[in-house]
């Protein structure tokens, strides 16, 4: 084979407490689709941040057409011919395609310095004519559908003259058919001699798209493999292939008297009918891909976004939730899935435990700080948070134990129905084995846990029954036990 | 990057350089340095200022800043709920004219016709956080049109005429009460009752930011307001509360403000607006919400009081005295942020 345009050796990247890539070798051939798979947190979105510049590398090489690059910022990248295509788009509204497209590199009038808008709509056209679509150039953005952004933002990196294209998870925003066109739109862009490196988690679209594979897990590659060698069962058990046994420590509990009671819960046009029991210290678990409808299930049960349908029971009895507030008298409780959304960064651990209980810390109107102070103590002891000191501000602490005091504010407030949204995203191996205790102490305790993931090993390891979530609906429902992960998989991918 | 495994001497010049090896280091020096460079300028300039440690000088700066520390505190209140008020001054000049209106033209008992002024201030407030939480409105533009309205009301009420005016003073001999020019200017064993109120004002602000409820929730709402919102705050409520508050202080510092110049105007208070908002940031209130203080806000108004008595006695003429207050109010606000940035 011919020189490589891409070839990666030994790349390396470590984050407080992660080690997201550990050495990881890539090449990438002329016209090649190269396909890179793997969990969240495999490592996906760091590699390609190393590669368009907006991460530096800790270790490792990189090599384009033979020589030795140190990729220093995204312009640099763009420089090397590197073009990488977001996951969030990043396109202005209101301005036209043609003007997104030539972003910043307007070309301009001799005189005067003024922009050149014949010339800019031309070079427009030429640029999506190369992807063989056609949308208006002078419309808004504003006015498009997503997908025929998805393109107008494909074809900005091509009319930078870029080599290489990096994907991230192009499609998961597209609908069915416009995924087609934007395959073939892939197969297009490949003719006109551009290599891509695609990442995707739909293992479906894997063999539409890609010429080779590459699967990482836990920061490692696992392998490379040409398509035709990588069905979708090879696939999955490379991805989630890994000895999990221990690291999940689950224990039996007795399931005692009902607690949550959901009933045809509907948002118009996202949420559909859901239904759903949940006991006294049982720990049910919903999985499903991103966008599958799972926190904004959590958040219409929490009372942030307004229900059209539905009836909600706690311990039998109907409740009306229409703000947090009243969930949290109801006793829910319920940790983000951004750990921003939960925590005052700003403000020491007590005060950030206390915060959704107040009330019981307040005489007279007046914070007894020193109750607070020993609730916090207390704690900070039963979790195991590490910490200096307890009026340690909060955006010190590490990522595990900011979760931690996130999780002790639910317990302070005494909530009977904890919703865990992806508990454990972004926390180190050992920060989440404690996390898993700690629920497990929990639902001993007598809570009622929803356990909301889209990693597989932690769903099928917690919990009591698990509910698949897919379009906003529950597709599936397994006891536990009685799933692989390739059955879970499977009952998402069914649906699509 | 590599480790470098051995470490220079202390003092040698391989140290002085590894001291400012990186972008932020250097950063941190730069920022140390200004701070006690402007700290120099200032003491120096308040050693040198002709007549600065007599006690008459003492009682006149004593006597001009309650208003600004009452409003200051307001600011604070409103700034740490990640908001700004921008209305404070035009709250002043209206309460402080309603007042004066209600006992010299409308023969109000002195006590009611200050309560009236106290509870219109309330009343503005809650408007002004009535807009901003129900219309969705930010709380810049929501106080801006505030600003500019209720100013007009109290041109409206007063005619634009100082109250009382010459006409009502000669002819029927109505002046403004003695107890309103006492809160004006009064003393209390030498000192003036006005600053007194205003300093139990701060330790009021103290108390309600660090040991309530109340002020426990304006942190959350202004440090982060989805994280408030998710532990059961009422982000609406909160709000409104906090501009209920900002509006009775105003009021209460406005009619303090007719009781020192024994007459009331629509137009009065102009600057304190810039002011106020200076204080707070110059007391190390961060303007974007949820981190600071009053103490911090009474330390910035004493800062600025400070700043325009020496230039008073430096003979700085007024116009120059604005571009010394606005140079100083950019500067301390780049220096905050630089600070954020790079670390202390």
């Amino acid at each position: 084979m011919s020189l490589p345009v891409l070839k990666v050796e030994g790349l390396d990247k470590s984050y407080p407490g992660v080690h997201a890539l550990d050495h990881v070798d890539l090449d990438l051939y002329e016209m090649e689709v190269h396909g890179l798979l793997g969990e969240n947190g495999a490592g996906k979105s760091t590699f390609m941040k190393i590669l368009s510049g907006s991460v530096l590398k800790d270790g490792g090489r990189i090599f384009i057409h033979g020589q030795e690059v140190n990729i220093a910022n995204p312009q640099h990248a763009r420089q090397l011919g590197i073009g990488m295509v977001y996951q969030e788009l990043s396109l202005i509204p209101e301005l036209t395609v043609a003007e997104n497209i030539f972003l910043g590199r307007w070309p301009r009038r001799k005189i005067f310095g003024g922009i050149d808008w014949p010339q800019l709509v031309a070079r427009a056209k030429d640029a999506l004519d190369k992807l063989g679509v056609s949308i208006n150039v002078k419309e808004r953005v504003s006015n498009l559908g997503i997908g025929e952004r998805q393109l107008t933002e494909i074809a900005r990196a091509i009319s930078m003259n870029v080599k290489i294209i990096l994907f991230d998870e192009p499609s998961s925003a597209l609908s069915d058919e416009e995924r087609e066109r934007f395959f073939y739109m892939i197969h297009a862009l490949k003719e006109t001699g551009v290599s891509i490196i695609y990442v995707s988690h739909r293992l479906s679209e894997a063999p539409r798209v890609c010429d080779r594979v590459t699967v990482l897990r836990d920061g490692k590659k696992i392998d490379t493999l040409p398509m035709d060698r990588a069905d979708e069962e090879t696939l999955i058990r490379m991805m989630v292939g890994r000895d999990v046994g221990e690291k999940f420590p689950k224990d039996e509990t007795k399931e005692g008297k009902e607690v949550l009671r959901v009933k045809d819960l509907t948002i118009y046009g996202r949420l559909h009918h859901l239904e759903l029991t949940l006991h006294q210290g049982e720990i049910l678990g919903i999985f499903g891909l991103m966008g599958a409808g799972r926190t904004e299930f959590a958040r219409a049960l929490f009372g942030i976004d307004r229900i059209d349908e539905g009836k909600i029971f706690i311990e039998g009895r109907r409740v009306g939730i229409s703000s947090p507030k009243d969930a949290i008298e109801a006793g829910l409780g319920y940790l983000t899935e951004d750990k921003l959304d939960g925590l005052l960064m700003q403000m020491t651990i007590p005060p950030n435990i206390t915060l959704p209980s107040l009330r019981r810390f307040c005489k007279f109107g007046f914070i007894k700080h020193n109750d607070e102070k020993e609730t916090a103590k207390g704690y900070i002891e039963d979790l195991g948070i590490h910490t200096p000191r307890v009026a340690q501000k909060i955006e010190f602490l590490s990522g595990g134990n900011q979760q931690k005091v996130a999780l002790a504010k639910w317990l302070c407030s005494q909530s009977k129905i904890l919703i865990l949204d992806e508990p454990t995203r972004g926390i180190d191996v050992g920060s989440k084995i404690e996390v898993y205790r700690l629920i497990n102490e929990l639902s001993k305790g007598g809570a009622g846990i929803i356990l909301i993931s889209s990693e597989l090993p932690e769903v099928l390891n917690m919990a009591d029954r698990i509910l698949v979530m897919s379009d906003g609906s529950f597709v599936a429902a397994y006891n536990r036990g009685e799933a692989s992960q390739e059955d879970l998989l499977r009952s998402v991918v069914a649906k699509k | 990057m590599d480790k470098q495994s051995s470490r220079p001497k202390v003092f040698s010049l391989e140290w002085l350089k590894s001291q400012v090896a990186t972008r932020q280091q250097r950063a941190r020096l730069l920022i140390k340095t200004i701070i006690v460079a402007m700290g120099g300028v200032f003491c120096y300039a308040v050693l040198i200022a002709p007549g600065f440690l007599t006690i008459g000088n003492g009682i006149n700066m004593a006597q001009r800043m309650p208003s600004i520390i009452i409003v200051a505190v307001a600011q604070t209140l409103v700034i740490i709920g990640a908001g700004i008020d921008l209305s404070v001054g035009a709250v002043m000049a209206f309460c402080g004219s309603l007042t004066a209106v209600a006992f010299c033209y409308w023969g109000i008992p002195v006590w009611v016709a200050i309560l009236l002024g106290l509870l219109s201030g309330v009343t503005i407030g809650s408007i002004t956080g009535l807009i901003i939480t129900k219309g969705r409105i930010p709380d810049f533009i929501a106080t801006l049109g505030m600003m500019v309205t209720v100013r007009g009301i109290a041109l409206i009420l007063t005619k634009g005429l100082p109250v009382p005016s010459h006409f009502t003073v000669v002819r029927l001999r109505a002046y403004l009460p003695p107890q309103v020019i006492w809160l004006g200017s009064g003393r209390i064993l030498g000192i003036p009752a006005s600053l007194i109120i205003a300093i139990a004002i701060v330790v009021v602000g103290w108390l309600v930011l660090n040991h309530t409820a109340l002020g426990r929730s304006i942190f959350a709402i202004g440090g982060n307001k989805p994280a408030a919102i998710l532990s059961g705050i009422n982000f609406d409520f909160t709000k409104i509360k906090i501009y209920a508050i900002s509006g009775l202080l105003c009021a209460l510092a406005g009619i303090i403000l007719i009781g020192r110049m024994n007459s009331a105007n629509a137009l009065m208070a102009g600057e304190i607006n810039l002011q106020s908002i200076a204080a707070v940031i110059i007391g190390g209130t961060n303007l974007f919400g949820g981190q600071g203080g009053v103490i911090g806000s009474l330390f910035g108004a004493g800062v600025l009081s400070v700043l325009s008595n020496i230039l008073n006695l430096h003979n700085v003429q007024d116009f120059a005295q604005d571009v010394f207050q606005g140079v100083v109010i950019i500067g301390v606000v780049i220096i905050d942020q630089l600070r954020r940035r790079y670390g202390r």
